[in-house]
């Protein structure tokens, strides 16, 4: 018995080694990326707060008199994002699973929710009429937000870059970190404009 | 059943080898490189040339602060910038990218990878922090900066530096992906050696603290063109320099110094002969100074009391706490030297020189916290924080942090320049920093305890003769510092020209660089020993020679 042990190989002892893992530094980089992205826009957002807290103590309005700041463009941008989260989220997964047609059609949906973010915030921009040196916090109002913009645009180009790299075979579903990379700068994006969102749109 | 199997004797590099040598030889192959060490290098030789120019800056403001009366020998328009210049060019220009230097050189071989992370990234942003770092300059010289009378100049300054801070935030994503995602197998977060671990908090420190710096640049630019004489949100041109000069007090000023800790604990087990005693708890203390260290929420607000949080309970208990994980490392550096044979080597006297003005820094930090302190002469309750006490802070640290950093650049040598520095005047040369930093701070100490203003062209009331006096040592000090700076850059440039090669280890080091030969070849290694705990050429040394008794 014992001699057949020890003349049969186990399975486990010749399996071939298991591929080295794939060093994860676009997903690390990606995080550290989003997370100072991430930081700029939130001081920014402190310091619109603290601004506009001290011209309420003061009496003063915290946006000119004559500016009205509608709320439904910034709820339909909070309400594009999470929708985001959801396509990107169904663009990891696809590629992960070599599901080519529902991945071109999750990236597709993902940029179009993107692009409309950056749409209603122009739309805003317009409907305000706020000139940027009017006050502290108006030219404050445009650095938060158009720092997120930027972000936003940035985040939406990583998407794409990384989409496109997959679907056209430079990234293979199971190797497909690029896309796992962009996923999360972008979830990091969605999730700065909750503050942004209420700090500006909401408490106004 | 019974299996038996060699351990490997070697493993391959954590990354694949470049497919082949750069072609490009002279100055292309510095333009051109992506080769860490080269990039390492660029960082240095910059740092360098920078250091020159923020040391001039320095000696200036010295010499001026020597006769009180009044601005006498620079020109009026010329101060203000000019002392604004020396702490944002000796930090931003010199002692970061000193740091992302030798980081860049060294940690991609500590960690046994065969490049850095992202290395054409690596390289831009070397290249945008040259730009910036002389578009910089370029500002102070027309009077612009902090302080500064040209308004264009100002703004070039602004955005210059917006750029500086973008360029070392990229470099600091490069170097913490290397030692999160490069690592040799085998090694473990817990055996990652204490530079490269060092630099990894370091880099998530400045990850947190650069991105909120740069904000706040950013407004102080527009408040600056579009908010005309005065600002509309901060203050305009005359807050510039409060704006951004959080970073150089406690206690943001003491992230510039989680790298040394690592080029410290590098150093001495290597000169003890042993290995660095309890490794997992010095990761822990480098991580602790390194969290109190994010200072972030310690800057300037907006509102009507900007410094609300200074001499409150967070504040003042991070001034003590962190001194707490630097007495740790103290202890366990003590008992790593008295578990071995200390030889007093050069790199050891500066590593020594460090911690001693670094735990002067810090205590003088946590002093500068107590409120009931003030100063010595007025009944103004002047505090020691608005007093040069808190440059002197700044001093001990930054100047602790140069001084273990240029100590790495001596103990690195072989892998940055392929030659060791001569020992003899090496070890003079840490002698003459230790000398000069003690010259150069502690009268500063002094004069903030007698009522000395932290910002420039502000009227000291009384005792003036005796600040002057002081003021005089602290140029005495700026100018053997000069002296110890210049004769060590001249030492390496001696040593980067010698002929004898130190052989890929001369100092029987512990850690994954010293497997390669000095300097290292492109890809960096051909194969790597067994990684089983932090120090693995201790261990294979101790091994071979258990071997042949």
């Amino acid at each position: 018995m014992s001699a057949v042990a020890t003349t049969t190989p186990s399975p486990i002892v010749t399996a071939p080694p298991p591929p080295p893992r794939r060093p994860r530094v676009l997903t690390v980089a990606a995080a550290f990326g989003s997370v100072a992205s991430g930081l700029v826009v939130l001081t920014m957002l402190g310091v619109y707060l603290q601004v506009r807290g001290e011209r309420l103590a003061d009496g003063v309005p915290a946006l000119p008199e004559d500016v009205v700041l509608p709320l439904t463009p910034g709820n339909m941008g909070l309400a594009t994002l999470a929708m985001s989260v959801v396509t990107v989220a169904w663009l990891s997964y696809s590629l992960r699973n070599e599901d080519r047609t529902h991945a071109y059609l999750a990236l597709g949906v993902s940029i179009l929710l993107g692009a409309a973010f950056i749409n209603a915030t122009a739309y805003l921009y317009q409907q305000l009429e706020m000139p940027f040196t009017m006050t502290g916090t108006s030219g404050l109002l445009y650095a938060v937000t158009g720092a997120h913009l930027v972000m936003t645009f940035a985040g939406l180009v990583f998407l794409a870059v990384m989409g496109f790299q997959a679907l056209g075979g430079q990234l293979t579903g199971r190797d497909a970190e690029g896309m796992s990379a962009a996923a999360l700068y972008w979830y990091v994006t969605v999730a700065v404009y909750l503050p942004v969102w209420y700090g500006i749109y909401v408490t106004k | 059943m019974t299996v038996t199997e060699d351990a490997p004797a070697a493993v391959s590099a954590a990354s694949e080898p470049p497919a082949a040598v750069p072609a490009n030889t002279g100055l292309a192959a510095i333009l051109g490189s992506g080769d860490h060490k080269v990039v390492g290098r660029l960082w240095i030789v910059a740092s360098l040339f920078h250091l020159l120019l923020a040391g001039a800056a320095a000696l200036a403001v010295a010499l001026e602060r020597i006769d009180l009366s009044g601005v006498d020998v620079l020109d009026a328009e010329w101060f203000g910038p000019l002392y604004a210049y020396r702490s944002v060019g000796m930090a931003f220009l010199f002692l970061l990218p000193l740091t992302i230097g030798v980081a860049t050189a060294i940690v991609p071989l500590q960690v046994g990878a065969s490049t850095l992370a992202f290395p054409r990234a690596a390289t831009a942003a070397a290249w945008s922090y040259l730009l910036a770092g002389g578009l910089l300059v370029g500002s102070i010289l027309i009077e612009g900066g902090p302080y500064g009378t040209d308004v264009d100049g100002v703004r070039l300054f602004v955005v210059s530096f917006a750029l500086v801070l973008v360029a070392q935030a990229v470099a600091w994503v490069c170097i913490a992906t290397t030692v999160l995602s490069l690592r040799v197998p085998g090694m473990s977060m817990r055996r990652v050696p204490l530079f490269a671990w060092s630099n990894l908090v370091a880099a998530t420190a400045w990850l947190i603290t650069l991105p909120v710096l740069a904000a706040v640049t950013v407004l102080a630019y527009l408040d600056i063109r579009y908010g005309g004489v005065g600002g509309f949100f901060g203050g305009g041109e005359q807050t510039l320099y409060a704006r951004i000069s959080w970073v150089f007090g406690t206690p943001t000023v003491y992230a510039f110094a989680i790298p040394a800790l690592g080029v410290i604990a590098s150093i001495i087990p290597v000169f003890a002969q042993t290995r660095h005693q309890r490794h997992g708890v010095a990761q822990g203390l480098i991580a602790a100074f390194g969290a109190l260290s994010v200072g972030v929420w310690a800057m300037p607000g907006y509102g009507a009391d900007p410094y609300a949080w200074l001499y409150e309970g967070p504040w003042v208990a991070v001034s003590f706490a962190i001194a707490l994980p630097l007495l740790g490392l103290i202890g366990l550096w003590a008992l790593t030297g008295v578990k071995g044979r200390l030889s007093a080597s050069s790199p050891l006297l500066f590593a020594g020189a460090a911690v001693l003005m670094l735990l002067v820094g810090v205590v003088a930090g946590a002093v500068q916290a107590v409120e009931p302190l003030e100063t010595l002469v007025d009944e103004g309750a002047t505090p020691l924080y608005s007093t040069s006490w808190s440059a002197s802070v700044a001093g001990y640290v930054g100047l602790a942090t140069a001084i273990a950093l240029l100590g790495g650049v001596v103990y690195w040598a072989p892998k940055l320049v392929g030659r060791t520095f001569a020992e003899g005047p090496t070890r003079l040369m840490a002698i003459v920093l230790l000398a000069g930093t003690v010259l150069w701070a502690f009268p500063e100490l002094i004069a903030g305890l007698m009522g000395q203003a932290a910002l420039p062209l502000v009227e000291v009331a009384e005792n003036v003769s005796t600040i002057e006096a002081l003021n005089l040592v602290t140029l005495v000090g700026g100018v053997v510092l000069a002296l110890g700076v210049a004769g060590l850059v001249a030492l390496f440039a001696a040593a980067a020209r010698r002929d004898e090669q130190p052989g890929d280890d001369p100092w029987s080091g512990h850690t994954l660089e010293w497997a390669t030969s000095s300097p290292p070849p492109y890809g960096n290694f051909a194969s790597l020993p067994e990684v089983t705990s932090e120090a693995p050429l201790y261990d294979a040394r101790h091994r071979s020679e258990e071997g042949s008794a």
